[in-house]
């Protein structure tokens, strides 16, 4: 920041050429700190990929670089979604992949022998760097002032908001998404503003790899089309917008399509008819420009205005009608529950129960962007006092994106970047004014007024004139006193953003939740590594085909750790196959073990968090695993059963009876209170005692329990050598005595016949 | 001992030839009462009756309390789709083939009942297979329908009624008459709203141009969903809660929890923040005046720091680790 600072005070004293050579400097300063403020996970754990999803995608990275791009393109993967398997290859965005696949590749030919796993960790962070470049030249096209891109280059290189996705290890699309969503914004701005075909060209170019990367490029499809619409509406067409959109669009959906898992979706899904119907739209505006300027008359240019209307009325009717009709498919649920927002609750309980898919609380916008969020609306503010084009498009991105943001946390991710960018604006703005070493002469006569009558000046100042700042004349800042007391409190904000966001990212999003970290009462840092432990027995004591079922959520990492097949896994394509699992887990013995034979599941594996207080267990999520059943099984699993009659969900002494009886309740709890003094089982995350006797589990055996006891693993025992039911042999086992049906009769009674 | 159940074991069907007599007459005589509201309007004795033991229909009891002193908000938005839903099923099945009957049972007419079944909450819906006759089922025990996830639409407990009953019977679908007063004010209004413009054209386009009026439209928009407001709309949080002293509390405890006055208290926050920023920014160099200029500058450097300060504090309260503060609060 101080950085930039010099940059403002050096503009009058050197020439361009060093002006240039700062900007650079500061540029990889910039990119530097966005990198290294991203490897507290490294540095404090190791170099290991995070969380979920990021396993499959290192799994596949892996599968890439062992099997080359036409394998991978054409991958069935059988380890996968057991018994049914994945059509993985048609079924993933690849650009993440084959970004890394190439770096590991380039590498390679320069002769570095870099572990892929490596590249995989620090990709995030290395185009985070990228990104806030971008962020820089998107701000240099929307204000004069340099130092505005410079500040939101920084902004965009240490805010939470982009640092939740981009940790060193977060193998994320997003990793490389954000990048190349600022940077096809960028280009699609250079493309309206100088109405370069060049410029559309690569803006096609770049929104075919963003399609390739990650599937909010659907959010680029529509604003992109929006932001023509919005111009023409403002009567603001010109054959600059004409050639910069075509080319967008005939070429960026050519693009999109080759990615086999977009494939036809541009012409035959609701999502991207906006973007069809502006196409559609801008010929025709073109053609009435044109035929305007050729003839003059009124009537005519009356006539096909209303022609303009009539047509596209009519089209956008079609296009209903084709929806209605089944030949474009509706929007997709995911989607769909945007701006619907009750309707996920409802039909799509899968997506719902996704913790990055709830609305986001205040505190968290605060958390992620600091003072910029308050920065932002000023910003967005100052685009309205000249409004051009591009300022325009700030504006659409800015109102959408927090609406988005506000239905959905992890949406956080698309406000970011124009957040940065608006919030620079404002602050460069400020910045720039209370810099200026010039100080403008006192004109006498206003002077004379100010100080005849002072209260009624003052009162002026501070009664403004509201929305119409802008009607005087620029005069500058007097006073010493006043830039020294402006420049100081901006450098005291600035100050409490680098450090907020240093320790929102040290605390809040550096940990790898594959490893946990706690502290001793000493002070000293512990590592609770039950997961890799679990994973890696089984990678080491299970056969290489051994089934593993356990709730979806763990699938990746089963995958990518234990490398063992599961059963359903994070990428949810199977609503039903998930049920399945769900009642499985949420059923008796009797009811889960058929099902269990049925998938040929070979062991089970819970995450309990009892022991430690690990709140985000496999209890706390049953009722999610419950009502995706009762989805499809509404008979056989009831979320009301899993209530007590006074509606509380309980795990002790109280708990339903469908409750203590379900297979995952036995699994989190079987032989628990063999730790305790008899009585004494104490569950730590939902703080209750637990009853005295724990559950006894016939159809399967404890395998393996971790450190502590968060993952508990259990084998599926085998059909019974004698052919009698599980129950029955394993009281036999105990020594229990076989009840005899006969005893049921009665009494016995002497025979009188 | 063996003897006496020998002889229960005769008994039994002729008990069950004498009961069936009159059954198959209730059917019909509620049936009867049944056509011309839809569902049958119960009480105590009348419920008894219905639901009494050896039956050869099923009945569906929605079991309510739509008195407003009740309170039941969910009872008085189900009524009307339980009405639909019956008054649709009686007329789509004209010769009773489903041999279903749809009741209601309200608090008021029926205290000793809620009191029987032991039910603290309304509403609830049984559903009483029959005990003889073809379906009949084993256990013949009443099932329980719950209202937890809000009120439902006819077509939910359409489906669910219909899984209870025999596969052969006949379901006829919820049909929902047409509301013509709807189609005709939203037409009227549509037209209304057209008309309008063409004739205001003139000195709406004026205002539809406004930039001052975007600008305003996009701030208050961007402010509302930036300060949590689709949080308060989607979850339907309180607009404001007690202390437990007496008091009011204006933020909620808890990082991810909030209340609509405590969005709408940030939003202003937020609101003020930006206005001092703008000021700053946009209309401080724009004052000829020196000393109106300096009054302004220390006016709104106050302004924002405290404001700022004051929002830091608290961010303070719903996260309690939160390390950093400014000097006033």
């Amino acid at each position: 920041m101080a950085a930039t600072e010099g940059d403002q005070f050096l503009k009058q004293a050197t020439g361009p050429k060093t002006r240039g050579l700062l900007r650079v400097i500061i540029l990889v300063l910039i990119a530097g700190a966005a990198v290294s403020s991203r490897l507290f996970s490294v540095i404090r754990f190791e170099s290991i990929i995070h969380e979920f999803d990021p396993w499959f995608n290192f799994r596949a990275t892996k599968y890439l670089v062992a099997n080359g791009f036409y394998d991978f393109w054409d991958w069935f993967d059988d380890r996968t979604w057991h018994p049914l398997g994945r059509v993985t290859g048609g079924t993933l965005y690849p650009g993440l992949m084959v970004t890394s696949g190439v770096i590991y590749h380039f590498l390679r030919f320069l002769t570095l022998p870099v572990d892929i796993r490596n590249i995989c960790v620090l990709l995030a962070p290395a185009f985070s760097g990228l990104t806030a470049f971008a962020t820089y030249l998107l701000t240099n096209e929307m204000v004069s002032s340099p130092s505005a891109g410079l500040l939101a280059a920084a902004f965009m290189g240490i805010t939470p908001g982009y640092i939740s996705r981009s940790v060193a290890g977060s193998y994320d699309n997003e990793a490389i998404a954000i990048f190349l969503l600022v940077f096809t914004f960028f280009l699609w701005i250079k493309a309206v503003k100088l109405g370069s075909m060049f410029w559309g060209a690569l803006t096609a170019l770049f929104y075919g790899y963003m399609v390739s990367a990650w599937g909010g490029y659907v959010f680029i499809t529509n604003l992109l089309p929006l932001h023509a619409f919005v111009l023409i509406c403002m009567g603001r067409y010109s054959p600059r917008l004409y050639v910069s959109y075509t080319s967008w669009y005939a070429l960026g959906t050519l693009a999109s399509m080759q990615i086999p898992f977009v494939g036809f979706l541009p012409i035959r899904s609701s999502e991207h008819m906006s973007a069809l119907g502006v196409f559609g739209l801008i010929q025709l505006v073109a053609f009435v420009e044109f035929v305007r300027a050729q003839l003059p008359s009124k009537q005519f240019q009356t006539l096909l205005r209303a022609l303009v209307v009539l047509i596209f009325v009519v089209a956008v009717g079609g296009l209903v009608l084709l929806t209605v009709g089944g030949v474009i498919a509706p929007w997709t649920g995911r989607f769909y529950s945007l701006w619907d927002t009750g309707y996920a609750k409802i039909h799509i309980p899968i997506i719902a129960s996704v913790s990055e898919h709830q609305p986001t609380a205040w505190p968290a916008f605060f958390f992620d962007l600091n003072l910029m969020i308050f920065l932002f609306p000023a910003g967005v503010y100052m685009c309205f006092r000249t409004l051009t084009d591009e300022q325009v498009f700030i504006v659409i991105y800015s109102v959408l994106a927090s609406y988005f943001a506000g239905v959905m946390v992890r949406l956080m991710l698309t406000l970011t970047p124009i957040v940065c960018v608006a919030a620079a604006m404002a602050f460069s703005q400020i910045l720039d004014t209370y810099l200026d070493a010039k100080t403008p002469k006192v004109d006498a006569k206003t002077a004379e007024n100010g100080s005849s009558e002072p209260a009624k000046v003052a009162a002026a100042a501070v009664l403004s004139d509201g929305l119409r700042s802008t009607r005087n004349p620029l005069v500058g800042i007097y006073s010493y006193a006043s830039r020294v007391t402006v420049v100081g409190f901006s450098a005291i904000y600035l100050l409490i953003f680098v450090l907020h966001c240093t320790w929102v990212t040290s605390n809040a999003y550096s940990s790898p939740s594959v490893v946990l970290a706690s502290r001793l009462p000493d002070g000293s840092q512990h590592i609770i590594d039950d997961y890799r432990e679990a994973y890696y027995w089984l990678r080491q004591n299970t056969p290489e085909n051994a089934k593993i079922m356990s709730w979806w959520d763990y699938g990746y990492q089963i995958g990518g750790m234990a490398d063992r097949p599961t059963l359903v896994d994070n990428n949810t394509w199977n609503n039903t196959h998930i049920a399945t699992v769900g009642k499985a887990m949420s059923s008796k013995e009797e009811v889960s073990y058929p099902i269990m034979r049925q998938h040929e599941v070979d062991y089970v594996l819970v995450v309990f968090g009892g022991l430690l207080g690990y709140s985000g267990d496999d209890i706390n999520k049953f009722l999610w695993m419950v009502r995706i059943a009762e989805g499809i099984w509404p008979e056989e699993v009831k979320e009301r059963s899993f209530f007590t009659p006074r509606g509380e969900y309980r795990v002790d002494e109280g708990a339903t009876d469908t409750m203590k009886n379900s297979l995952m309740y036995k699994m989190s709890y079987y032989n628990y209170n063999s730790l305790f003094p008899a009585g004494q089982a104490q569950d730590r995350v939902r703080n209750v005692r637990l009853p005295s006797e724990g559950p006894q589990l016939n159809v399967i055996d404890e395998a393996f329990t971790s450190e502590n006891w968060i993952i508990r693993i259990y084998k599926v025992k085998d059909l019974d050598n004698f052919g009698r039911d599980h129950h029955s042999a394993v009281s036999f086992d105990k020594g229990h005595k076989k009840k005899r049906a006969a005893k049921r009769k009665g009494p016995k009674v002497l025979r009188v016949e | 001992m063996r003897w006496l159940q020998l002889l229960t074991a005769s008994v039994l069907p002729f008990a069950a030839l004498a009961a069936k007599k009159p059954s198959g007459d209730r059917f019909k005589d509620f049936r009867a009462k049944a056509l011309s509201s839809g569902s049958l309007k119960l009480d105590d004795s009348s419920h008894a009756q219905l639901t009494k033991a050896p039956r050869d229909y099923s009945v569906a009891v929605l079991l309510t309390a739509l008195e407003t002193r009740f309170g039941c908000q969910l009872c008085r938005e189900f009524q009307p789709e339980w009405d639909l839903l019956a008054k649709s099923w009686m007329k789509g099945d004209k010769n009773g083939d489903s041999r279903l009957l749809f009741g209601t049972l309200d608090f008021v007419d029926g205290k000793n009942t809620f009191q029987s079944l032991m039910l603290q909450t309304a509403p609830v819906l049984y559903f009483f297979p029959p005990t003889v006759g073809p379906g009949a089922k084993p256990d013949a025990q009443a099932i329980r329908y719950d209202f937890t996830s809000g009120p439902q639409s006819a077509e939910t407990i359409h489906s669910w009624v219909a899984r209870h009953l025999p596969a052969d019977a006949p379901k006829p679908a919820v049909s929902r008459p047409i509301n013509w007063v709807k189609i005709i004010s939203v037409t009227t209004a549509v037209l209304g709203v057209i008309t309008f413009f063409a004739v205001a054209a003139p000195y709406l386009i004026p205002i539809l141009q406004n930039r001052n009026l975007w600008a305003a439209f996009s701030l208050i928009a961007i402010l509302l969903f930036t300060s949590g407001h689709m949080f308060n709309h989607i979850r339907k949080t309180p607009y404001v809660s007690g202390d437990g002293k007496g008091g009011l509390s204006y933020f909620a405890g808890g990082f991810s929890n909030q209340f609509g006055l405590e969005s709408q208290i940030v939003a202003a926050m937020y609101g003020v923040l930006a206005f001092a920023a703008i000021s700053l920014a946009m209309k401080v160099p724009r004052i000829a005046d020196p000393k109106a200029q300096q009054f302004a500058v220390i006016l709104w450097s106050g302004v924002l720091f405290v404001m700022y300060s004051f929002l830091l504090s608290v961010f303070r309260i719903k996260n309690g680790g939160y390390p950093f503060w400014l000097p006033p609060f």
